[in-house]
Order: C-alpha cells, then sequence, then structure tokens
C-alpha cells in the first residue's frame, strides 16, 4: 500500500500493523487491529480509516462510507489519513470526494506543495479542468517550478478540447494558454523539451502552423530530442498543412534517402510531386529550391529518384529492402490515374511483380505487399501472372497423384505464396465443384507433405504448412455455402482439428474453429478454443464478441455467464484505472497523451460490446434467477436495474470489434468492406436496442408489481423501481417501433432474423402489453399469448442434430428458438404473476357483477400454461434421448475421399457438436422445469 | 516496407495479429498506459501499408546514473507472424539503441525465456551477450516449471570499456534484480 508516511512518527509504527494486513489481503485481522488500537488511542483518525478500507473490502459499504466521513468531516491534515482516504475513496469510485479532502486540507495548511499538488491530481481525476487550472497557478506561486505552470496551461488545453462550443476553445482558452506560455518563452524560461511540446500543441490546436514552424525550427525546437525524427515528422505535418508541397518533397527526398523503407514518406513523396505538377511549380531563379533542399517536381525526376533507389538495391548483397520496389508500383498506380503514359516507362507490373515474387517471394508477407497492386494486373493477365510465378517455384518431380512438392521450407513458403495470390485473383471461386474437390485434395497433400520439415519444432511454434490446412479448410466452406452440404463442413472441422493436433499454437486454426461451431450451433467446444487463445484485458473487448455473441442464444447459460463477466471485468477496471495513467501523463509531461489518454477511456466506455454484455448479463440473470431463488423485485433492485433510464448512449457506440482478425485470402469482392462492417453494426445496435427495451420493460412490471408506495420515499427513485404506467407505455411503443424496424430488416442476419422468425419478439412484446391492457380496465387475457407460445414451441420441434440416408443434418436454429421460448415464458410468467396481483383483488367485485366467466378463464390459462410447459419439457427430454442415442459413428462419410486418419478427426468434430446440443439441451431443459415449479405457486 | 511511428492507444484495438501468438503477453491497460505516460518515445510500432500492425517494441530508461546503470530496457518486442524475416526487430532495436543512446545511457538490456532460441540467437547477432541468468524467471500457470531467463546486455557508447556487460559468474533469483 502507498500511504505511509515517510517522517517516522509513533503513530507509523503503531498502524503498521494494519497497513501489513491489508496489503496481505487479511481484512478481518486489519479490522481487529485497528479496532484495537482505537481502543486506546481515540484521536488515532488513521486508524478509523484503514478500518474502513477493510471494511470497503469486505463488501460493507455502508459502514466503511460512515466510519470515513467521521473522519473527513474533521478535516484532516495528516499524512497518513489523507493518503487512506484517498485509496478508499478510490476503491468507492467516488473520486470526487478526494477533492473535498484536499480543498480543505489546503485551506489548513495553505502553503503546503503536497497538498496542492495532490488537490491538483484530484481534480484531475475528475476531469474539472478549470480547477486544475487554478489549482496548478496556485501551487506555482507557492513554489515556482516550471512543471506546476504548465500544469495550469494543459488545463487550460483540456477546457479547450472539451468545451462544446468550438468558438470558445479558439478565441478563448486557446488563446490565453498561447499567451501564458509566450510569456515564458520571452522571459527565457523554457526547460523542458514536454514545455516545447505543449507550447506545439497549442499552436497547432489554434492552426497558427506558420508559428508552430517557427518554434520546432527555432532554438525551442532543439529540445525535441526523446523522440526520433521528431523535429521532422513535426515538420513534415506542418508542410501538409500549409500546403508546402516544396518543403514537404525536399523533406520526404531527404528522408527515403536516408531510410528507403519508410513507406510514409513514400506516399508523401508521391502526393507533393503531383501537387507541384499541378501547381506548375519551378525552382527559384537563384538559391536553393526550397528550406528543405532539392525538390522534384516533374515526372521525369521521380522516374529517375524511383530507379536510383532500386539501383542501390540492386547494388546490395544482401538483406534487399521492400521499399523500393513497391513504391515503383504505387507510382505505377498514380502514374496510371493519372493516364500519364510515363507509367510504362517503369515497366510491365506483371513484370515488376514477378521480380518482386523472384527476390521476396521465400519471405511469408510477400502475399501481402503484392495483394494490394493485384489490381494493376488486368483479368486476362490472371492466369499468365500465376503460371510466370510457378516458373520461380522449385518444385520436385511429380508424384504418383500428380502432386509435386516443394523441397525445402523456401520453396514451400514460395508455392505457398501463389496459391494465395492465386485465391486472391477469384481462381479457386471460379472452379465448380469437382475442381474445388481437387484443389481441396492438392493443398491436403502440400500440407501432409510440408509437415516433415517442422518435426523439430517447439510448441509454441507453428507449421510451416499450416496456411494449405487453412486454405483447405476456405475451399470446404466455399462448398459448404454453395452446395448447402453439411458434409463439406464436417470436412472442415475434421481438417481443422487435425491441423489444430499438429499445430497447438495456431490460433487462425482455433478462430474458424470457433466460428464453425457457432455457425452450427455447438457452443461447448468454444469454450475451450477461446481460453486456449489466451485472449487477456482489451482482447476482451476486440474479439470477445466471438464468444458472448453466441453463448445464451445457444443455451449454453453458464458459459454465457462467464463469458459475459470476463468483459464486463475488463470494462469496469479501465474506467478506474485510465484517470491514474492521465495522472501519471501530467507528472510525467507527456502533454500529447493526455487527450489520447481520456478518448481512449471514452471508446471503452462507449463499447458497443461493453453495452451488449452488460445488458445480456442482467437478462440472464433475471431468466435465470428471478423468481426461481428469488423474487423479480429482489433481482431487479440488486442490479439497480432502472426502467426510466436508458443507460446506453445510442450515439456514441464504438465499434471495436476487431473484423479482421480471421485470415482471409478472398478476391476483393469477397473481402468484408466497410459496408458490411456498417450493416453489421446496425444489425448489433438493433438487436441490442430490442434486448435493452425488454430489460427494462421487466423492470417496469417488477415496479408494477411491487409499487414502492410502502418504501422510504426518498429511496423509491435510487431502487429504479418507481416506474409508472407512463414509462411503460413509452418503452412499449419503442419496443413496438424497433422491432417493426426490425422486421423490415431484411437482409440475413441471423440473430434478429431467428428471434423474430421464431414470434418470440412479438410474444413478449404481447405479454408486455399486457399490464398496460389491464390497467385501462379492459378485459384482455393469456389467451391469445397461449396460443401464441404454442406456435412459437412447434417451431422448436424437430430434430436438432438428425442421420438420414448416412448423412448428418443439424437445425440448430431449433436450439436458439427453444431458448427464445424459454425467454418468452419468463416473461409471460412475470407478467401472469402481475395480473393475477391485479385481478385478485377484483375478484369479489368480479363475482358481484356476475363475470365469473373471466376467473374461470383464468384458471384455464393457468392450465393450459401448465400444460403448454410440460409439452416443452416432454419435448426437451425426449430430443435428449433421441440424441443420446444417436450413433454418428455409423456414418460413412463419403467414405471414398476420407482417409481412416481424417475420418477419425471428423468424427471428433462431430462428438463435440453432438455432446455440446446435448448440453444445452440439458440447460433449457433444466431452466424450464424450475419456470414450470414457479407456475405451480402461482395461484391464478 | 514499413512506416514507422509512434505507437497509440488506438493501436491496442488493432494488435490482435501480433498478440494472438504464445509467446507475446498481452498486457493489462494499466501497463500500456504506464508505458505511454512515462517513456512513449521507447513504443514504437511498425505498420504495412495495408495499414497491418507488423510489429512493436516497448522499452524504457532506468537505472542509476551514479552506479553506472543508467540503461535502456527492452520490455516488449514482438513481430506477427508474416512480418518475420525480414529485420523488423533488428529495425526497433536499433531505434531502442539509438534513443538510449540520446538519453546516455551506459548499454540495453532485456529479458529473454532460456527455451526461446530463436530470440536469443537473434539477440546474440545484434550484438547482445548473456550478462546473468535469472532463476525461475517467468511464472507459468499450468503447472509447469517455472522458467529461467537470460538477462542479455548490449555496452553503448558511453560504456567504451564494456564494464556493464561482463558476465556475472553465478545465476541470480528474481527478488535479487532491480
Amino acid at each position: 500500500m502507498a500511504a505511509r508516511g515517510h517522517v517516522q512518527d509513533p503513530n507509523d509504527r503503531r498502524l503498521r500493523p494494519i497497513y501489513d494486513y491489508l496489503d496481505n489481503g487479511n481484512n478481518k485481522m486489519a479490522i481487529q487491529q485497528a479496532d484495537k488500537l482505537l481502543k486506546k488511542h481515540k484521536d488515532l483518525h488513521c486508524a478509523k480509516v484503514l478500518k474502513a478500507i477493510g471494511l470497503q473490502r469486505t463488501a460493507k459499504q455502508d459502514e466503511a462510507f460512515t466510519l470515513a466521513q467521521e473522519v473527513a468531516v474533521l478535516e484532516p491534515t495528516d499524512d497518513n489519513s489523507l493518503q487512506a482516504l484517498t485509496i478508499l475513496y478510490r476503491e468507492m469510485h467516488r473520486p470526487e470526494l478526494v477533492t473535498k479532502l484536499y480543498e480543505a486540507a489546503v485551506r489548513k495548511v495553505p502553503t503546503s506543495e503536497e497538498y496542492h499538488s495532490h488537490l491538483f491530481m484530484a481534480y484531475a481525476r475528475v476531469g474539472e479542468y478549470k480547477k486544475m487550472q487554478q489549482a496548478g497557478m496556485a501551487l506555482y506561486k507557492i513554489v515556482p517550478k516550471n512543471p506546476y505552470y504548465f500544469w495550469s496551461v494543459m488545463s487550460l488545453v483540456m477546457q479547450a478540447i472539451s468545451a462544446q462550443d468550438e468558438k470558445l476553445s479558439q478565441t478563448m482558452f486557446l488563446p490565453l494558454a498561447e499567451r501564458m506560455v509566450e510569456k515564458m518563452v520571452k522571459e527565457e524560461k523554457i526547460e523542458a523539451e514536454a514545455e516545447v511540446q505543449l507550447y506545439f500543441m497549442i499552436l497547432e490546436r489554434l492552426g497558427k502552423y506558420v508559428e508552430a514552424l517557427e518554434v520546432v525550427q527555432g532554438p525551442l525546437g532543439e529540445k525535441l530530442t526523446s523522440e526520433l525524427q521528431s523535429r521532422e515528422n513535426k515538420c513534415m505535418m506542418l508542410y501538409r498543412r500549409l500546403e508546402r508541397w516544396a518543403e514537404c518533397n525536399a523533406l520526404s527526398c531527404k528522408l527515403l534517402l536516408k531510410n528507403p523503407d519508410d513507406w510514409q514518406f513514400y506516399l508523401l513523396y508521391f502526393d507533393s510531386l503531383f501537387h507541384l505538377i499541378d501547381q506548375s511549380w519551378t525552382p527559384p531563379q537563384e538559391g536553393t529550391h526550397s528550406a528543405e533542399g532539392e525538390v522534384h517536381a516533374s515526372i521525369s525526376q521521380a522516374l529517375s529518384f524511383m530507379e536510383d533507389r532500386i539501383a542501390t538495391e540492386e547494388a546490395k548483397e544482401s538483406k534487399h529492402l521492400r521499399g523500393p520496389y513497391l513504391a515503383r508500383l504505387e507510382l505505377i498506380r498514380r502514374l496510371r490515374e493519372r493516364s500519364c503514359p510515363e507509367a510504362q516507362q517503369l515497366g510491365e507490373p506483371l513484370e515488376l511483380m514477378f521480380q518482386f515474387f523472384v527476390k521476396f517471394g521465400d519471405k511469408p508477407c510477400c502475399i501481402t505487399d503484392l495483394k494490394i497492386f493485384l489490381d494493376l494486373l488486368t483479368p486476362d493477365q490472371h492466369v499468365q501472372f500465376i503460371n510466370r510465378l510457378m516458373e520461380a517455384v522449385p518444385l520436385g518431380a511429380p508424384g504418383e497423384d500428380g502432386v509435386a512438392f516443394p523441397g525445402d521450407t523456401r520453396a514451400l513458403q514460395r508455392h505457398l505464396c501463389v496459391t494465395q495470390l492465386s485465391r486472391s485473383l477469384g481462381q479457386q471461386h471460379a472452379l465448380n465443384t469437382q475442381g474445388k474437390l481437387g484443389l481441396i485434395k492438392e493443398l491436403k497433400a502440400h500440407y501432409r507433405h510440408g509437415l516433415q520439415f517442422g518435426k523439430s519444432c517447439l510448441k509454441t511454434e507453428l507449421q510451416f504448412s499450416d496456411m494449405y490446412c487453412l486454405m483447405a479448410a476456405h475451399v470446404y466452406i466455399d462448398l459448404w455455402l454453395e452446395t448447402s452440404e453439411l458434409n463439406m463442413l464436417w470436412q472442415s472441422l475434421g481438417l481443422l482439428e487435425e491441423g489444430l493436433s499438429h499445430s497447438s499454437s495456431n490460433a487462425q486454426f482455433k478462430l474458424l474453429l470457433l466460428l464453425l461451431y457457432c455457425r452450427l450451433g455447438a457452443f461447448e467446444p468454444v469454450v475451450d478454443l477461446y481460453s486456449s487463445l489466451d485472449a487477456k484485458h482489451v482482447q476482451h473487448d476486440t474479439i470477445g464478441y466471438l464468444l458472448t455473441r453466441y453463448a445464451e442464444s445457444l443455451g449454453q447459460f453458464a458459459a454465457a455467464s462467464q463469458s459475459c463477466n470476463f468483459s464486463l471485468r475488463f470494462f469496469h477496471s479501465n474506467q478506474k484505472d485510465t484517470s491514474e495513467y492521465v495522472i501519471q501523463a501530467y507528472k510525467y509531461g507527456a502533454f500529447e497523451k493526455i487527450p489520447e489518454f481520456i478518448a481512449f477511456r471514452n471508446r471503452l466506455d462507449h463499447s458497443l460490446h461493453f453495452a451488449q454484455v452488460r445488458t445480456e448479463r442482467m437478462l440472464l440473470d433475471l431468466f435465470l434467477e428471478a423468481d426461481i431463488s428469488s423474487p423479480l423485485e429482489e433481482s431487479v433492485k440488486s442490479m439497480s436495474l432502472c426502467p426510466e433510464e436508458d443507460d446506453i448512449l445510442w450515439d456514441s457506440l464504438r465499434d471495436n470489434r476487431d473484423l479482421t482478425v480471421l485470415v482471409s485470402w478472398n478476391p476483393k469482392d469477397r473481402q468484408l468492406n466497410a459496408e458490411h462492417k456498417q450493416r453489421s453494426l446496425e444489425d448489433d445496435t438493433l438487436w441490442l436496442r430490442l434486448r435493452s427495451l425488454t430489460l427494462r420493460l421487466i423492470g417496469c412490471v417488477s415496479a408494477l408489481t411491487h409499487p414502492p408506495a410502502s418504501r422510504n420515499s426518498e429511496k423509491r427513485t435510487e431502487n429504479g423501481v418507481a416506474a409508472k404506467p407512463s414509462s411503460l407505455r413509452s418503452l412499449l411503443s419503442q419496443l413496438e417501433s424497433t422491432l417493426n424496424q426490425a422486421t423490415q430488416f431484411t437482409e440475413k442476419q441471423l440473430q434478429v432474423r431467428t428471434a423474430l422468425s421464431s414470434g418470440c419478439c412479438q410474444c413478449q412484446l404481447s405479454s408486455l402489453q399486457l399490464p398496460l391492457h389491464l390497467q385501462e380496465l379492459e378485459a384482455a387475457g393469456l389467451g391469445s399469448l397461449l396460443h401464441t407460445s404454442l406456435y412459437i414451441l412447434e417451431k422448436c420441434k424437430g430434430d436438432p442434430l438428425e442421420v438420414k440416408d448416412s448423412q448428418s443434418t443439424t437445425q440448430h436454429f431449433l436450439l436458439e428458438n427453444l431458448v427464445y421460448f424459454v425467454e418468452t415464458v419468463c416473461i409471460v410468467l412475470w407478467v401472469s404473476n402481475y395480473c393475477v396481483s391485479v385481478l385478485r383483488p377484483l375478484k369479489s367485485s368480479l363475482q358481484k357483477k356476475k363475470k365469473k366467466k373471466k376467473e374461470a378463464r383464468n384458471v384455464d390459462q393457468s392450465f393450459s400454461l401448465q400444460s403448454l410447459l410440460n409439452q416443452a419439457l416432454e419435448h426437451i427430454k425426449s430430443q435428449e434421448i433421441s440424441l443420446t442415442a444417436l450413433k454418428l459413428g455409423a456414418l460413412s462419410l463419403e467414405g471414398q475421399t476420407q482417409s481412416e486418419a481424417e475420418g477419425t478427426f471428423t468424427k471428433m468434430a462431430m462428438d463435440k457438436v453432438q455432446s455440446s446440443y446435448l448440453r444445452s439441451l440439458q440447460e433449457i431443459g433444466e431452466l424450464l422445469k424450475k419456470r414450470a415449479d414457479t407456475l405451480k405457486s402461482l395461484k391464478i | 516496407m514499413t512506416t514507422l511511428r509512434a505507437f497509440t492507444c488506438d493501436d491496442l484495438f488493432k494488435f490482435n495479429n501480433i498478440n494472438l501468438d504464445p509467446l507475446t503477453e498481452t498486457y493489462g491497460i494499466p501497463f500500456y498506459l504506464q508505458y505511454l505516460a512515462h517513456w512513449p518515445e521507447y513504443f514504437i510500432v511498425a505498420e504495412a501499408p495495408g495499414g497491418e500492425l507488423m510489429g512493436y517494441i516497448m522499452g524504457k530508461a532506468e537505472g542509476s546514473v551514479a552506479r553506472e546503470e543508467w540503461h535502456g530496457h527492452v520490455t516488449a518486442l514482438s513481430v506477427a507472424l508474416e512480418f518475420r524475416r525480414l529485420g523488423l526487430a533488428a529495425k526497433l532495436m536499433e531505434m531502442l539503441e539509438e534513443i538510449s543512446e540520446r538519453k546516455g545511457g551506459f548499454f540495453v538490456d532485456l529479458f529473454v525465456r532460456v527455451s526461446n532460441q530463436v530470440a536469443v540467437k537473434m539477440y546474440k547477432q545484434l550484438g547482445y551477450s548473456v550478462y546473468r541468468t535469472v532463476i525461475e524467471y517467468y511464472s507459468a500457470s499450468n503447472g509447469e516449471p517455472d522458467e529461467d531467463a537470460y538477462d542479455m546486455r548490449k555496452a553503448l557508447s558511453r560504456d567504451a570499456e564494456k564494464k556493464s556487460i561482463i558476465p556475472l559468474p553465478h545465476p541470480v533469483r528474481p527478488e535479487d534484480i532491480e
């Protein structure tokens, strides 16, 4: 623990054991020790705070808070108490209380540098920029150290960045910050690099690029030494902003001479070149071309510059750089775009790419390099191109099956590269079924042949030929998508399992397996696959969607719960952690990182995935627990769900998913593009909206059933159970319109579609509308609902996994339908519960009004609800039995093409799917059974 | 063919192709932010023309100047599988060494798993030598024994006599290193 005073004082000695207990996580002993100490020394405030920390850490928040406030009101000024309270408040997520603490401390000890500095940091933690500015200046007045002054300046910059009104930033905050720095410059008080950086930041944000350039190139710029090429990079950025293309060109030339492999400067060189040509730039009569030296302003100069770069590379014995060769292709592209005939002078792209392949074809990145220039080839060159490349692939003599193999890993890499390029050019997709099956056979042969090169590979290394295996799996998937023949998918899975058995660290195998199993509705194998990826921290946001997207809807509730927790833990800790590093950035003068850290924190806070797991986690908890282990209203209360409050900032949602994590060599027209990403985001957002509204409506129903009238009126809103009928009405109409929107969303988006087509969404809506009808005293019943539910159940019927004509088929959407059915049952039951509570008091009056009929109907409905659930349970039971009895081993999967060894892996994949289905059925069945039990206690 | 630039927070969302590797650790957010706040110049990323991240290096400067222990330290260096064998790691190391030279460091050091032969060999080629072995420096999670680390060093120009890299005769324990 950080809170240890540096001055040795007897209290330190007394407190030490408590600190030690807390450090070791022995909170109980810490509390006991503090109590003991407080008996002897009543006014040892710090002991109280340490006890509070112990209480906080043992989930006694209220007690902890009361105890801490006892000390806080005394406005302590001893280090120990202050620091302990700071730690406590941080753990309570109440950083604003720390500011109060130090405000009092500096009032009492106005000359303390330490307290002032703590106050500044406390403000920084909560983003009180204006107060930071003042605190910084107050600090500088007490101790005139430069950093304090610049903290204050930076706080002005932060006010500018956070200001809603851009004009205010540009006319007030930033100019003020600029003047503050100028004052120091004039007085020649600038000391550190960080101060110059900050000055630069201010000028840049003010758009004063000329002034910024003067700073960088002047004596102050000499302080910019930490970062490599710091001054050059800054100048370059400013030349671009100022459209000083001559300088931009000359500087990129210089930098490329220094490092002919730095791609960003080729791009700048070409950009500036063409700007200069467009402007008909001519060099000045006398003197140098520009402040940065010689300028290239004609195509011929550019051509000779490129030729020189390549000649330099050619002259080297080894370690050729790829930059110059690829830059030449880039220049051809740009010249062609401008219809410049000079493009031809650089050579024919096909030939140049061939030469590149000869030089770099044995590097694994060759495919990535060449891929971006494939569009320089005309479609009728594609075959010729691949054939030409094959000339530079050394292969042995063809064997019996006509396949020729590479003799070493370099040759293998070359062959692999050509194969990858061929796929990128669409040649594999153009094959017919027989052609594709032939290709798969060849790829598998290459894969297995290549394994011999990796016999001595460590567990952490991949096999050299893994990519063949992955590609064969891709071709199987192509076939599956084309023919809908499930066998193709089984074989793809089998092949990937085989690949993984030889190369247990291959993340690509795992990712594709994971995706395919999910597509088949089998979540069980996914858990192990994902955990073996060892995804951590930020990866829970970027690839966590692979896991959380499927878990719940496939009926693996325990796993779903766990995977949501992984993600949630990460997001929650982020909120606390990032603030600490904003403070660090002030301390180290990394001013440019401060807005970056804050933007980063927001990006995580507004993550779509965060909102999804938050919502799904709560829904899941309710479906699993509410009215089973504890009453619905308790569950709603414990998750502080407030139906009237929408906790999702829809307009700022950020899609942090890494959708490119899976390798693909698909041709351009089949690649994931921005439009796909956008559509996927819209789809996910729509689904989230449905789920979030459903969740809030459940909260409403709970509040209706248990109106908080009897509760302490003050607490009412805090508990979030004060839902009024009006909010129910508005949420319902939102849900209705979102559903309409979803129905119109005709694209084949899986999750929404399944849920919609099962009729669950509509049924959930109808059931949630019921309370409203009752409130309006309209006569409505559960009858139609039951009818719909029955209809949904019908949709769940069928075998998820079936063997027919020695072919297996899966209908995994049946599992999803079952899950939605169970969810709907939960909602119907909660609503029924409410209806009963409303109707029961009316019973007598109803009888008086001779409406016995209605009463009778309710009894009926209770019966039929019961029978519906029984029906569902029976269905699941019979499914379990038939699934268990299913012998997949009896299946012969295209016996002719699969060897015995291959068959083993395919069988393994099938077993995993089968076992997963069974587990899903069991989990769904268990939940349904519990729900059926609660129905009995619901006396309708 | 590479764009070398400062690593920023947004790169954390894009580095999966590098970090989904069994020998590359994905650290908690605080760890990265600490380096970005304290030693931003030491955190460099290489980007391919298509926008893919190729690899990155993360380091710091530490140690006492008075005791001639002020040095650059390589905390993490990783290159995505498909961008290996291009000399990228060497380039990133060269940059870290240059920054350390400018800061007046005496040497650059790094820790590497004894079993990671590929890396050890590469560092030797770059002029690093084993200064000492640190026993059970890497803790294993899955019941396997903890692994030893080599502490490898390369002298910078400030240590003209190369005093900082004279190998220690005996291995040390993790608690004995700073």
